[in-house]
């Protein structure tokens, strides 16, 4: 399999007062294309601050990340805003969904940004709801959407636009356990599909269908694992 | 994104609402102003065109339109009839100018005022305003109890010819009526014989002002410099001085509107600015989650504008509807299209100046900034 991606000796730093806080120290890793990815640790330990770098949210201080062979720690702003809009998906811990627009309207932005047809992007946003299971919720604005909904929404609106990866925040951290394993079992058959995932968590126990755990403490890798065969 | 920011807009009801109200009051404050601006400059310059080349005379300190100048009748006569000035007598006569009804305020002019002026010199005054109905001329010798009216006083009087109109107590015949004139202060008017105005309005021997027209008028200049040799008591003015003369009067209120109309304009663009600093504040997770999930920040920029000219638009429109009421109800010239376009473009200013620095900030935003809150 491929490698869609690599870090090499990944430095993250942020200045704290006069401190400063070593989020990342020196950390390298590499995901192959189709697996399912569990990045776990306490608190502190740096695996947001990793998924964020992954994602083309954030710069590195220090050292290179790759997605499928490109650097992203040389990308200007705007070509990692194209980046996040084609290539990767993000699901929020705590969904970030635009309030005043309905379900299936908050799954057309992604479309729209991409720069989609009023009628693919209608047709894809209403594909990728029913693959979550929200087709009778999709007029629904996420006030009136129960927390489980609103993640299927955040889920439907990070696969609107094929991405080559997903990046998973604590997708399960506002959730009861029902939610929460329901999610999961989602990603496991988006897995199955093809999906590249990696999901950050604190409750290893939802790492049941992972390919590959990372435990990160301090910001360094300190144990990884290829847990299940692809 | 249109429909993104209109439903923003929506959800937050209240603060766009104050906000288009302030807007509105901006706007119809500027747009007042701006039109009785113009109304007065175009007046007043139509006013003066008729002066083109002739010279007036009336009291000395007194205002323009003379009505509160008096000079006696005598000396009137004796000036029209001097041979020495090369005058034009069919253009020059002596004029008596009556307020029957003040302006909305004391700086406006007259709302309605009768006009008195020889029998047989009418044309020094009308020029070629023609008559809708009747005569525009007096005949010769004429000093009766008759009036031409101006096309707003008849509609005011509800007036046609062959009717009576009661002026000061007296009963007027009606015999002519004009046609819309670019003189305003005809169109306001009761044209009567000058005998007859004295007599409504017990103004025997007493006469506003003369005036004169130069058979050359090349010499206009000269002539009046003879006349105020010789009435050293009068003012004798010729159209630039006039023009000089109302500008000078014109000054302090067209300052004073200038100020409001410069009020308005920062009034409107502090509250856009103000609610669209809150707007923006508010929603930094939301522009954070745009840009984590793809958009530009010429994206997000475009937002704030538009949210900002949606605004002022709303509130710019049925403002200017009040503005159209208010130069009806004023009286005043109705604002022209481009007078509209104007005011449209204030609006317009005011929004993309007030959003320049929401739009700044929200264009800051990071995409980690959606994700602070996890």
């Amino acid at each position: 399999m491929s490698k869609i991606i690599e870090t090499h000796g990944l430095w993250k730093i942020y200045p704290l007062g006069e401190k400063k806080v070593e989020a990342l120290r020196g950390l390298s890793l590499s995901i192959e294309s189709g697996a399912f990815v569990v990045i776990a640790g306490p608190s502190g330990s740096g695996k947001s601050t990793l998924l964020h770098l992954l994602g083309a949210m954030d710069t590195p201080t220090r050292g290179e990340v790759y997605l499928d062979g490109v650097n992203l720690s040389r990308m200007a702003d705007e070509e990692r805003t194209y980046l996040r809009c084609h290539q990767i998906g993000f699901i929020f811990q705590t969904f970030n969904l635009l309030p005043t627009l309905t379900a299936l309207e908050n799954v057309e932005i992604a479309l729209r940004l991409a720069g989609a047809s009023r009628s693919v992007r209608h047709a894809r946003a209403a594909e990728v709801l029913a693959r979550v299971g929200l087709t009778d919720q999709a007029h629904h604005r996420p006030a009136q959407l129960s927390g489980g909904e609103r993640q299927r929404v955040v889920i439907a609106r990070a696969l609107a636009n094929r991405p080559r990866l997903l990046l998973a925040d604590e997708p399960t951290g506002n959730l009861d356990s029902v939610n929460g394993q329901a999610i999961v079992d989602l990603f496991h058959q988006l897995n199955i599909e093809g999906q590249t995932i990696v999901m950050v968590t604190h409750n290893l126990g939802l790492a049941r269908y992972a390919h590959q755990k990372i435990i990160l403490i301090d910001g360094q890798i300190v144990d990884t694992a290829q847990v299940n065969a692809r | 994104m249109l429909d993104i920011v209109v439903k923003n807009i929506g959800a937050r009801k209240i603060r766009t609402t104050l906000c288009i109200l302030a807007v509105m009051v901006s706007v119809f404050l500027n747009g007042t102003t701006l039109t009785m601006n113009n109304w007065m400059y175009r007046t007043m310059t139509s006013e003066l065109a008729r002066y083109m080349g002739k010279i007036y005379i009336q009291q000395g300190g007194s205002s323009y339109p003379p009505i509160d100048s008096s000079i006696s009748q005598e000396t009137a006569q004796v000036i029209l009839s001097r041979d020495d000035l090369e005058m034009n007598t069919a253009e020059s006569t002596s004029l008596i100018f009556i307020r029957t009804e003040r302006g909305m305020m004391p700086f406006m002019p007259a709302k309605q005022m009768v006009i008195g002026i020889s029998a047989g010199r009418v044309g020094a005054l009308l020029g070629n305003v023609e008559a809708t109905e009747g005569t525009n001329r007096f005949e010769v010798g004429e000093q009766g109890d008759v009036t031409i009216l101006g096309e707003e006083m008849a509609a005011s009087f509800r007036a046609t010819v062959g009717q009576d109109v009661t002026i000061n107590g007296r009963t007027i015949r009606v015999i002519g009526v004009l046609k819309r004139s670019n003189m305003d202060s005809v169109n306001i008017a009761a044209i009567m014989p000058l005998e007859a105005v004295q007599r409504t309005f017990a103004k025997e021997d007493t006469v506003s002002a003369v005036l004169l027209t130069p058979k050359d008028v090349n010499q206009t200049t000269e002539i009046a410099a003879t006349l105020r040799q010789d009435y050293p008591a009068l003012a004798v003015v010729t159209q630039d001085e006039m023009l000089t003369e109302a500008e000078n009067v014109m000054r302090m209120p067209m300052l004073y509107m200038g100020i409001m109309s410069v009020t308005g304009f920062v009034v409107a663009v502090a509250v856009i600015m103000s609610t669209m600093v809150m707007a923006v504040m508010e929603r930094t997770r939301e522009f954070g989650t745009l840009r984590a999930i793809g958009g530009r920040r010429r994206l997000i920029v475009g937002m704030v504008f538009a949210e900002a000219l949606l605004m002022a638009l709303i509130g710019s429109l049925p403002s200017m509807g009040l503005v159209l009421l208010m130069s009806r109800w004023m009286n005043t010239t109705l604002p022209s299209v481009a007078q509209l376009l104007e005011i449209v473009g204030f609006t317009v200013g005011a929004a993309v100046l007030a959003a320049s620095y929401p739009a700044w900030r929200a264009a800051r935003v990071e995409p980690m900034e959606a994700l602070r809150y996890e």
